[in-house]
């Protein structure tokens, strides 16, 4: 067993457990978007960062995927911590307006502007559905491509995998999806527009032959005949 | 080859090369690193290798092809061998003559390296400041080796750190060596390698653990790591082997970019080399011990560098880092335990045990040991990779090794660590470079790229540049660094368009703080750098842009538009009248010019040319398009009154009355358009005539009095009142002048009082301050000068003053003294080369290489001396006689990025004079204005808001001279033109200065067609002068005016920057013809 202190409260964990896990069992909320259990943690929405270590070596991880160390002192909600969370959400919202879990979480963390360019994209690449793709459904249908701002999430070559088995396992675990029923015009979108977490486009007929990751999405197609 | 199979063998073997060595045979050692290679070295080789065939050479001369040795700037360059002789940028036709004198030991002397600011010749390389001011103790060998040849490598000494690794049968005491060294890590965390060693070793080894040499250098800039796979790839493979044998390592990787063939040839070469000979492998040496070495080539992704991410590289997945701990040295490549060092941190581990550990420690600082190198590259003179000892100052590197600036432009700070470091201005570059210092300092040592940057360099550029790098080469995982560096990129582009605000500054400095913080990798932990880094230190920069929309280094294009005409004070349209010329319309052209310069044939004589000098062409290397000459062109040729200024009447109640005090550029031109605009001025001049500085001191052979004067009456009307012979103190007082009705004064009195030497005896007669002299002659036709004249001073004035002199009957010689080298000098280049050809001498501390007006005054029989500075006047009879001077040499830089003069301890020496000028520069002759409650600086100069003229008397404007000290007439004539635009506004009562606007080209003018040949015979039209012999004793007017052909020619060459703005688009043309069309 590991003791480490999480906001001042000691907590003992078993070797390899997550910070994350370790605050969670303490109670206290941690925000996530790319983090899910039964999936194996990924570090890449960082909103879950947390302060860890004193005085000059302080420095913020990811909770999600920073293991329990024997004696470490962990803030969740340090200034440093609120900051970052707060410019990252803003950073979000100006990317992913669009999608509802986004909004509530800046909502929820006070942000009241958002001063960067607006975009309208449909994906924060946050990799759930990659993963839940390799991990869950087995099949690795789909995975990252490119780096740097051309980084996107698809198949190979944009061809049709053959392993994929359009279980619509990754649009159910997207943070982003609800884009996709707001037609290709997501400037129209209203808040929460379409807070369905079940995707429409699942349900129908036509999606047989689609996949998910096609462009324009199905469902946009569909509503827009 | 043989294969050995002991340590014995191998010492045998090393004995046996090793006698072979014949030092005093005569040998070329050719560069074929990349960067040679790139310059020609190829070539250079196959010529030398053909003349040595040819001549049957062979057995007398050898030749040896080396890797970098990096004095990349000369390239291609041949050492020769045992002279040491360094011939630089050798051309195919040199190597015989080399080859040649090698032969009978002579020295091919037109072809060894000079300095450029010298002329010193060097017969060592190793005397060469490049290469003396470093400690080259990794690079070193790479000239003395062919990489491809193993023998080479143990001839010097190479694989005896293994030997005695070996021997030891101790690994434990080998990692304790490298450990003890405190030898850090070089790709730039500076993590120690002996730490990361003894960690590995500690490691339970059942399935093997692994050794990794990371070469995926992919700084933009920096490229020492290559140079040592391709100039010494054996260094890697035995520092590598001698890491094994500490650590138990069972297997290696050379993690090399695929970008580097070279390297990777070497490599590959070097690793067969070192199978054969039983080095690697199974039982190496019969020894029992095993390693192998293996080459991963990467794809060129600059996050792969990142440790973890070349980790999931190497196992054939997606460069990505993942979150540390684990550390790699745990759990590594296919979770077995790796420790990674960078290709220098291996190279200086054979070093270590050849020299000793206690030994290696010796250099360097405390806790940075050993030398690193860095590849200084961007605006310095002396590119290359340099190799130092840890704790070497910035300064150091930069000035003494590195050469300095390349051309007039200061040096303004330096980047070191690519794109994830940092800026550090020049200030700071007494900053000693370690691991330390520079990560306090905000940047990082990173792998060790240096690029030096100058004014001409953009901060905001700069941060741009990086992050537009690095939001391509964030691997995207972490939201904060793929959307951060993007959006950092789009607030600096913003900026850069001149859209930025100040909040756009404070937002991205939080969004850097937050993307520094939040992220998982090396690379998004220092993404920010380039950003925070030059919003720490160059924030004016960025105000700069923000608010006044202004691009000081002329980078940004959009702020910029047509850079000659962004430099102009007077925001002349350049291209315009320039395009206008070749098109054949001179009325156009001089209409362009007239409307923003009220004194364009003045102008066209003595203008600063900030045009020229910021002319795409010389910026890019070229020589920039003669402007003024071609302004003279058209001034000559058109008449004024074809231009006809706008004029604004006012009814009597709103035309105000102004005073205007001093009737120079400025002072006139404010009078100007204050009375275009319809107001009352009354111009109070203290000589005889109006004209100030273009009448008193601009000698007639430059500017001819009847075309200044013309000029001047042509911007008199009947509302402005010219009243000569009154002094501002002495006559009136601002007082009076509120008194007598003037709503408003506008103080522009020049700066016309010279600067005294400060020494005893200046009051003797026979010395006369510049100004003085000038005005005698000019104003009285008094000759003051006679026998031997010397002035003291680098400016326009002291040439001229050598120049007036010169002409004056009773004198005998004339001899410029000046305390800086002729680069320093300010006064206009072209003035100092008629002076030279003039017969005037000119005394400064450079030696007359590749300098063509001192050559030509030397064809003349003159002497030309170093620097030199008066420091006592002798007198006899209360006469002059002569002055003691005392030499200078280069001293220190200082805080203008220039270097010092600083005087040479008893080399004084005396010039006999008769008359004696002092030059050394002018202020205002402001003692009255004190009194009259105005607020004045240390150098006599009236203080104003920059922004607005205003003093801090209410209703008092001041600019030209007296604001800004000794300037340019041009910028004089701006002040007198805002002047008049703010005293307009200030009498209405409007806000006084209207927001900054980005003034971009907007006119289209029909682009001429070139074609290639054109293009490529076309050089620039230096108008004809005088020639020397018959001007001496003239006011003749030196400069002559240029053809019609010669100006259309020049003009053709204009690379017409406007062109981006005018010029319709492909999309916007077929709108146009759309448009058309539907109307027709």
């Amino acid at each position: 067993m590991i003791t480490l202190k999480i906001n001042g409260l000691d907590v003992s964990v078993e070797q390899g457990t997550t910070l994350l896990e370790a605050a969670k069992f303490l109670g206290f909320p941690i925000p996530t978007l790319c983090h899910m259990e039964g999936l194996s943690p990924y570090g890449a929405c960082r909103l879950c960062v947390v302060e860890i270590g004193e005085g000059p070596k302080a420095k913020l991880v990811s909770s999600c995927t920073y293991p329990a160390e024997e004696d470490l002192r962990v803030r969740t909600a340090s200034q440093r911590v609120l900051r970052a969370r707060k410019m990252i959400l803003e950073l979000l919202l100006a990317s992913c307006p669009q999608s509802k879990i986004i909004q509530d979480l800046a909502s929820a963390h006070g942000i009241r502007q958002q001063r960067f360019k607006q975009e309208h994209e449909d994906c924060i690449l946050c990799g759930l559905c990659v993963r839940m793709c390799a991990e869950q459904m087995v099949a690795k249908a789909i995975g990252f491509r490119n780096r740097g701002q051309n980084r996107s999430i698809g198949t190979p070559f944009d061809v049709k995998s053959d392993v994929c088995r359009l279980c619509g396992g990754c649009m159910y675990v997207c943070p982003a999806c609800q884009l996709r029923c707001t037609y290709n015009e997501p400037e129209k979108a209203i808040c929460g527009g379409c807070a369905n977490l079940t995707p429409p486009c699942v349900d129908k007929e036509q999606f047989n032959d689609m996949m998910c990751y096609m462009d324009p999405c199905v469902a946009c197609e569909i509503k827009k005949d | 080859m043989l294969k050995l199979s002991s340590i014995g063998e191998l010492k045998k073997l090393r004995n046996v090369l090793f006698d072979r060595i014949d030092e005093n045979k005569p040998r070329i050692v050719i560069c074929a690193g990349t960067a040679c290679q790139a310059s020609g070295a190829n070539d250079i080789i196959r010529v030398a290798k053909r003349y040595i065939i040819e001549k049957q050479l062979v057995g007398k001369v050898s030749l040896r092809i080396t890797g970098c040795h990096g004095f990349c700037e000369m390239g291609p360059f041949i050492l020769t061998e045992p002279q040491q002789a360094f011939y630089t940028q050798v051309k195919l036709d040199d190597i015989s003559r080399i080859i040649d004198a090698l032969l009978v030991d002579k020295y091919v002397e037109d072809l060894l390296y000079q300095d450029a600011h010298t002329g010193e010749k060097y017969y060592k390389r190793d005397d060469i400041p490049f290469f003396k001011n470093q400690q080259r103790s990794i690079l070193s060998i790479n000239q003395e080796i062919d990489p491809i040849r193993v023998y080479d490598y143990i001839a010097q000494g190479g694989y005896s750190a293994l030997e005695k690794v070996l021997s030891k049968q101790n690994p434990e005491w080998v990692v304790q060596q490298v450990k003890h060294t405190g030898l850090r890590g070089r790709g730039g965390g500076g993590f120690p390698a002996g730490l990361k060693w003894e960690l590995l070793a500690e490691q339970p080894s059942k399935h093997g653990k692994f050794l990794v040499c990371n070469a995926d250098e992919g700084d933009p800039g920096a490229y020492m790591d290559r140079s040592i796979l391709e100039g010494n790839p054996h260094s890697i493979i035995e520092g590598m082997i001698v890491g094994a044998y500490g650590t138990g390592a069972t297997e290696g990787i050379v993690y090399v970019r695929n970008e580097y063939p070279v390297a990777v040839k070497h490599l590959n070469v070097a690793l067969q080399q070192a199978h054969q000979l039983g080095l690697l492998g199974e039982n190496i040496l019969g020894t029992g011990f095993s390693f192998d070495i293996k080459l991963v080539k990467g794809a060129g992704a600059f996050v792969c560098g990142e440790e973890t991410a070349l980790i999931h590289s190497v196992e054939g997945k997606m460069g990505e880092p993942r979150q540390r701990p684990p550390f790699p040295v745990q759990k590594g490549i296919n979770g077995r335990p790796t420790a990674i060092n960078n290709v220098e941190t291996w190279a200086n581990i054979p070093l270590i045990f050849r020299v000793g550990a206690d030994k290696f420690k010796e250099v360097g600082t405390e806790n940075n040991s050993g030398t690193k190198i860095f590849s200084l590259v961007g605006k310095i003179k002396n590119t290359g990779l340099v190799e130092v000892p840890m704790g070497t100052t910035i300064k150091e590197i930069v000035y003494d090794i590195g050469g300095g600036a390349v051309g007039k432009a200061k040096i303004k700070a330096v980047q070191t660590g690519g794109p994830s470091g940092g800026c550090i201005p020049a200030d700071k570059f007494d900053l000693p470079v370690d691991y330390d210092s520079l990560a306090k300092a905000g940047s990082i040592m990173g792998s060790g790229g240096m690029i030096v940057m100058d004014e001409n360099t953009c901060m905001v550029d700069v941060a741009k540049y990086f992050m537009n790098f690095l939001k391509d080469e964030s691997c995207g995982k972490c939201f904060t660094c793929r959307k951060g560096t993007q959006r950092m990129y789009e607030i600096l582009d913003d900026i850069s368009k001149g859209n930025g605000t100040l909040k756009h500054l404070d937002l991205l400095q939080e969004l850097a703080e937050v993307v520094k913080d939040t992220t998982m990798c090396g690379l998004g932990q220092t993404a920010s750098n380039p950003v925070l880094s030059t919003l720490n230190y160059f924030m004016e920069e960025y105000r700069r842009h923000v608010l006044d929309k202004k691009c000081d280094a002329f980078v940004c294009k959009d702020l910029v538009g047509a850079s000659c005409q962004a430099a102009c004070p007077l925001d002349t349209e350049v291209w315009r009248y320039v395009a206008l010329i070749e098109k054949g319309e001179y009325e156009q052209a001089y209409k362009v010019i007239r409307h923003s310069n009220p004194f364009p044939s003045a102008c066209a004589r003595v203008c600063g040319r900030k045009c020229e000098n910021k002319c795409n062409l010389a910026v890019s290397g070229d020589e920039a398009i003669a402007i003024r000459a071609l302004k003279r062109f058209i001034t000559d040729r058109i008449d004024p009154s074809v231009y006809k200024p706008k004029r604004i009447s006012k009814s009597n109640g709103d035309a105000r009355k102004i005073a205007v005090v001093g009737s120079g550029p400025a002072g006139l031109s404010a009078a100007h358009y204050l009375s275009l605009l319809g107001h009352k001025v009354t111009i109070f001049e203290a000589d005889k005539e109006p004209g100030g500085m273009l009448i008193s001191c601009i000698p007639e052979y430059r500017l001819p009095r009847d075309v200044a004067r013309k000029e001047i009456k042509s911007l008199l009307n009947e509302n402005v009142t010219l009243k000569c012979g009154v002094t501002l103190g002495r006559d009136i007082t601002i007082d009076e002048l509120f008194k007598e009705g003037f709503d408003a004064v506008f103080l522009a009195i020049g700066a016309d009082k010279s600067w005294r030497l400060g020494l005893e005896r200046e009051d003797t007669e026979g010395i006369y301050p510049s100004m003085q002299f000038l005005k005698a002659f000019n104003l009285r036709g008094e000759q003051l000068a006679k026998g031997n004249v010397g002035i003291v001073g680098g400016g326009n004035s002291a040439v001229d003053a050598a120049r007036v002199a010169i002409r004056q009957k009773k004198v005998k010689s004339v001899t410029l003294l000046y305390r800086r080298t002729y680069r320093e000098m300010p006064a206009y280049a072209e003035e100092v080369e008629a002076a030279l050809e003039e017969g005037i001498k000119l005394k400064t501390l450079v030696s007359p290489v590749k300098i063509r007006y001192i050559e030509a005054v030397r064809d003349e029989g003159i002497k030309v001396e170093t620097f030199v500075e008066p420091v006592k006047i002798d007198s006899e009879k209360g006469h002059l006689v002569d002055i003691r001077c005392i030499r200078n040499k280069l001293g220190d830089v200082d805080s203008s990025g220039r270097r010092k003069p600083v005087p040479i301890p008893d080399s004084e020496f005396t010039i006999p004079l008769d008359t004696l000028i002092v030059a050394i520069g002018e202020q205002p002759d402001s003692d009255c204005l004190a009194s009259m409650g105005l607020e004045l600086d240390n150098g006599g100069r009236l203080k104003v808001d920059a922004k607005t003229l205003c003093t801090n008397r209410q209703g008092v404007f001041a600019g030209g001279d007296l604001v800004t000290g000794p300037d340019t007439v041009v910028s004089a004539i701006a002040a007198g033109k805002k002047a008049a635009k703010v005293i307009d506004h200030y009498l209405s009562g409007e806000e006084l200065v209207e927001p900054p606007k980005v003034k971009l080209p907007e006119v289209f003018v029909e682009p001429a067609a070139l074609g290639d040949e054109e293009l490529e015979d076309i050089t620039r039209v230096e108008p004809a002068t005088l020639p020397a012999k018959s001007r001496k004793k003239s006011f003749a007017e030196v400069e002559k005016t240029l053809s019609v052909e010669e100006a259309t020619r020049e003009a053709r060459r204009c690379l017409r920057c406007d062109l981006e703005f005018t010029q319709c688009t492909e999309s916007e043309k077929a709108e146009c013809a759309a448009v058309e069309g539907k109307s027709a």
